[in-house]
């Protein structure tokens, strides 16, 4: 075929340029993943104790969460435009990473010499990143899913983020039934499991995204 | 010019001698670019993902495409390029049929040039990746933002695809990331040879009737989305989303179909 013929064939009854809805994709996968990591969580772990949410840990988890979520959804947005800037996006990413870790390393210190160790490990450090990553899969596949139907050009990064987006969206599930209360926790080992639910998503980025 | 990643992420490159306007000297750490006719000294970082300089794109998928927006936006307020394109796309977006076809025509010329640059060793490849690269543009024009340069958004895909074609051949090129854009090729359109190997009227046969036949009415004999609607009975939405679901799997034959 002739690329003009081609061309006139694409142009022709054409229409205006169709909405683009990177916001209402990404939001659904990302609530269809947050309801799947609840649901593992509970199911699996069981929820915490309900007296649990009246102290502090919980919702520490929960805005550290909210507030990643911010930054990691729109990087994951730009990424899914052939040509968005990406910087404050990943600056806000990093922002709030390295809020948290100043927290935990503000608490830490407030700590008893003695407790610092426990504190920072809690009974669950090994593995608290590892069920992060599992509960985030779901939400991880979903955001792949949507964002292919988009048009990402940035294939690792954009899996990156999305991983990432996944990876918060995870946590969020797993602090129904987290037993951990110290913020260091949560700075260190949540960081960790979004983080590797990040690489997950970069490496399969490339790979299912293709278009 | 080409810029190559060496395995361990360390940044190391190397001086792919070609004619062009542009003209990139690597050092280990330092780039010498030749841009606007004088040369300007940036640092790399070694080990960086990217460099500081604004100016060099970095490697492959790695690479952060705001960079080469930012440097085509420069460019593009003296570029005749995007000068043409941007109003005509404008309108396109907006649902104009005839700027639609002249801007996806400048677009054409310009992908051919790039692409056989690219493609020094398959020049078979060159027309079935621009017009499979047209069919990503029209299948994907939802996602441009009228903020940035139009050529700024082919190119990402362009790239895209080119990256795509690399990996599919399995060739060593797919290490390498093109980082000259179609800005750089003012050697211009090239009308060049414009039939594909691919034929995507014997594509057609393999889609779903309902498809097809949306395709067929609306794309080829011009009627429109109304009167295809009335013709087979089916609501004009229904006829819209056939069509575009018919170009989407068209779009993934071409890209599947050995050659």
């Amino acid at each position: 075929m002739k690329t003009d013929t081609l061309i006139e064939m694409l142009a022709r009854q054409a229409g205006p340029a169709p909405d683009f809805p990177v916001r209402r994709r990404l939001a659904a996968a990302a609530a269809l993943g947050f309801l799947a990591s609840s649901v593992l969580a509970l199911v699996l772990i069981g929820p915490l104790p309900a007296a649990a949410f009246y102290t502090a840990a919980p919702w520490i988890k929960f805005v550290y969460a909210v507030l990643l979520l911010a930054g990691a959804s729109a990087l994951a947005a730009r990424l899914s435009r052939p040509v968005s800037s990406t910087i404050t996006a990943r600056a806000a990413v990093v922002g709030v990473f390295l809020l948290m870790l100043l927290a935990g390393a503000v608490t830490l210190i407030a700590t008893p010499e003695g407790e610092r160790w426990s504190a920072l490990l809690g009974q669950t450090w090994w593995i608290c990143p590892w069920m992060l990553m599992m509960l985030s899969l779901p939400a991880l596949s979903a955001i792949l899913w949507a964002m292919r139907s988009l048009a990402p050009t940035r294939l690792r990064q954009a899996g990156f983020a999305a991983g990432l987006v996944a990876g918060v969206v995870g946590a969020m599930g797993y602090s129904l039934a987290c037993p951990e209360t110290s913020v260091a926790f949560v700075a260190v080992w949540y960081s960790l499991g979004i983080a590797l639910t990040g690489w997950v998503g970069q490496w399969l980025g490339p790979k299912v995204m293709r278009w | 010019m080409r810029v190559q990643r060496l395995k361990g992420g360390k940044r190391k490159s190397y001086v792919r001698p070609q004619a062009g306007p542009l003209a990139i000297e690597w050092y280990q750490e330092d780039v010498h670019v030749l841009h606007n006719s004088h040369w300007t000294r940036q640092r790399l970082h070694n080990g960086d993902q990217k460099p500081i300089s604004k100016k060099i794109p970095p490697v492959l998928d790695g690479c952060n495409q705001t960079i080469i927006s930012d440097e085509l936006k420069n460019d593009a307020q003296h570029s005749d390029f995007e000068s043409g394109l941007k109003p005509l796309w404008l309108r396109a977006q907006s649902g104009d049929e005839l700027s639609y076809q002249k801007a996806l025509r400048l677009i054409a010329g310009r992908l051919r040039s790039y692409f056989r640059r690219h493609l020094m060793n398959l020049p078979d490849d060159v027309e079935d990746l621009v017009q499979e690269t047209l069919l990503a543009l029209h299948l994907h024009r939802g996602s441009y933002d009228p903020t940035q340069p139009v050529s700024a958004w082919v190119l990402g895909i362009s790239r895209h695809k080119l990256m795509d074609l690399y990996r599919r051949r399995g060739r060593r090129e797919a290490l390498h990331e093109p980082i000259d854009g179609l800005e750089e090729h003012l050697a211009a359109e090239d009308p060049g040879e414009t039939l594909a190997n691919v034929d995507l009227h014997s594509l057609l046969q393999e889609l779903p009737k309902a498809q097809r036949i949306a395709i067929e009415m609306t794309k080829l004999e011009g009627l429109s989305v109304a009167q295809a609607s009335t013709r087979t009975g089916v609501s004009e939405s229904a006829i819209k989303v056939q069509v575009h679901r018919g170009l989407k799997r068209l779009a993934a034959l071409v890209r599947k179909e050995p050659t």
